[in-house]
């Protein structure tokens, strides 16, 4: 069996792929990478199909061996990449032959990074899907995030197919004095108090070091709601849950799948994805948009992506 | 019935009764959306109900607002004037045995306390009362079961509990749960239930669905024991 073995496996390092759908309602959230795009991009250069999964890095710091030759390709967050000792490029097909030693270092900007190898992780799919919950316990290699010394076995790596191989450039890295994150009006937005939503939409956020796969949560001023908690109900990604002590929570990927924290809104998916690579201190302002224009950008970013694919 | 259609970010909608959680109000929620799931099919990827929400997430670019809104409009008349919604698929009642004791539960003794109560009291209102499940979610297998005795409302906790074990029977609120698998929390735990909630390799995986009929019932230390449960 072709297995690839992290030496170190960094900060919060998982198994992810698209996600898993259809399972909301039993309390499980839908998980998948953080930045689809990047994953999506490092499918593209290997020519995997889209439920193929990567190993999504937090802040980088991995080093990993194969058992065998393969090639691999890493994506998002831009970080140095050593093979043994000598510096290769990101987002361009790499040749990781058996015993060589691929090392990341910690990303220049941005936060995930995608480690993706020829012919994908062979872990256990649940429920169709790879993702790991680790509050859960469910998907990836051991249901958790992966530890030093973890061996994932890999598929039966096809050689990438020459068309592909350099990410197509999609990225999700935006470098702004002020991160603008588009949102649609939901929810309890009709309840809350004008002056709390005239705040929500007119002040300057922060990303606070409270921020994972479950939720970001960012810091200003506190938008008091006076509501401790109402009856539960789903939640969706990226909604903006204020909890009593007022600073707003993004719900990201593994959020919790019900809440009865008042919700304005929710960010765009495709704004939550910038959100996803922003740093602690990362200045944020909320900008409401119509459903019907969250729509229109949702189709335009499809066709950018597809095009770029193509 | 008074209702509301609204988004839910950009891929799901969100229908919300303006009426207090009642089981004849969750069953209407149930039907509505096994009415959905057949009729969007693929299109649906997701459903959820809530207290007194549904909550249809679409796969991305197949979301047609204003058909979606005018399908749950024209279908929430239709089936709430239908006579009663489904009495009941009268399953049987769940009975999860409860160990109440100080042993598995940090806040029975302070709750009893506050309450002004003893603790026989309070874990004799606690499975004396019928209860329903209004709701999963939070963490996989987590029922919010209601409704507690009026006696028994209580608060959350100020600040949540980094780590609240699995099998904590807690109440806050006017609800109560046991929690499925550890995980934080700030409900207030007055009992531990050995019986396992939420299993991948169980079919169906959650002891507890939606619409369920639940009964706490208060058992010893050695059954709790020969049950499984862990001091």
């Amino acid at each position: 069996m072709r297995t690839l073995t992290l030496d170190k496996a960094g900060l919060a390092s998982t198994i992810q792929d698209g996600g898993r759908l259809g399972i909301l309602h039993a309390g499980i959230a839908a998980a998948g990478a953080m930045d689809p795009l990047a994953l999506k991009a490092g499918q593209h250069c290997l020519g995997h199909h889209a439920g193929e999964a990567a190993i999504e890095i937090a802040y980088g710091n991995v080093r990993a061996t194969p058992s065998h030759d393969c090639a691999l390709v890493v994506t998002g967050a831009p970080a140095m990449l050593l093979i043994d000792n000598e510096s290769v490029p990101m987002r361009s097909i790499q040749t990781l032959s058996a015993g060589q030693t691929l090392t990341i270092g910690p990303p220049s900007e941005g936060i995930y990074s995608y480690l993706h190898v020829s012919g994908g992780f062979n872990t256990h799919p649940i429920f169709n899907s790879r993702s790991t919950s680790p509050r859960e316990g469910i998907g990836g290699l051991h249901g958790g995030y992966l530890r030093d010394q973890d061996t994932v076995p890999l598929g039966d790596g096809a050689p990438p197919i020459d068309t592909c191989g350099a990410d197509p450039g999609l990225c999700s890295i935006e470098q702004r004095d002020v991160l603008t994150l588009r949102y649609v009006p939901g929810y309890q937005y009709d309840e809350l108090a004008p002056a709390l939503i005239q705040r929500l939409n007119g002040d300057h956020f922060e990303v606070t070091s409270k921020a994972n796969r479950m939720g970001v949560t960012l810091n200003g001023p506190p938008l008091k709601t006076g509501v401790e908690s109402l009856l539960s109900e789903a939640t969706c990604q990226g909604a903006i849950q204020i909890p009593p002590d007022g600073n707003p929570i993004v719900l990201m990927k593994d959020r919790q799948t019900m809440g009865g924290y008042p919700i304005p809104g929710a960010v765009i998916e495709s704004d939550c994805v910038r959100l996803a690579q922003a740093r602690p201190g990362q200045k944020i302002r909320f900008a409401a948009c119509t459903p019907q224009e969250a729509d229109n950008i949702r189709w335009l970013e499809h066709h950018y992506v597809e095009t770029r694919l193509r | 019935m008074a209702f509301t259609i609204g988004p839910a970010g950009d891929t799901a909608m969100r229908l919300s009764f303006q009426e207090p959680p009642s089981p004849r109000l969750t069953r209407l929620l149930l039907q509505l959306q096994r009415t959905a799931q057949d009729y969007f099919f693929n299109a649906l990827s997701d459903s959820v109900v809530g207290y007194a929400t549904l909550t249809l997430f679409f796969t991305p670019l197949s979301l047609q607002r204003d058909q979606v809104a005018a399908w749950l409009e024209k279908t929430v008349r239709s089936l709430s004037d239908s006579q009663e919604t489904q009495a009941a698929h009268s399953k049987e009642t769940v009975v999860l045995p409860v160990f109440y004791d100080p042993a598995v539960a940090p806040d029975l003794v302070t709750l009893a306390d506050d309450l002004g109560m003893t603790i026989d009291t309070l874990t004799t209102l606690h499975s004396a009362t019928p209860y329903f499940a209004y709701a999963t979610g939070f963490a996989p297998g987590f029922c919010y079961l209601g409704t507690l005795d009026p006696r028994l409302k209580t608060p959350r906790l100020s600040t949540p509990r980094q780590r609240v074990p699995a099998g904590a029977v807690a109440i806050a609120d006017q609800q109560t749960a046991v929690y499925p698998c550890e995980s934080p929390g700030g409900w207030r735990i007055i009992g531990a239930c050995p019986v396992t909630l939420f299993d991948l390799a169980a079919t169906p995986f959650s002891t507890l669905a939606v619409g369920d009929s639940v009964r706490f019932e208060a058992i010893d230390e050695q059954t709790y024991r020969s049950l499984g449960g862990q001091l």
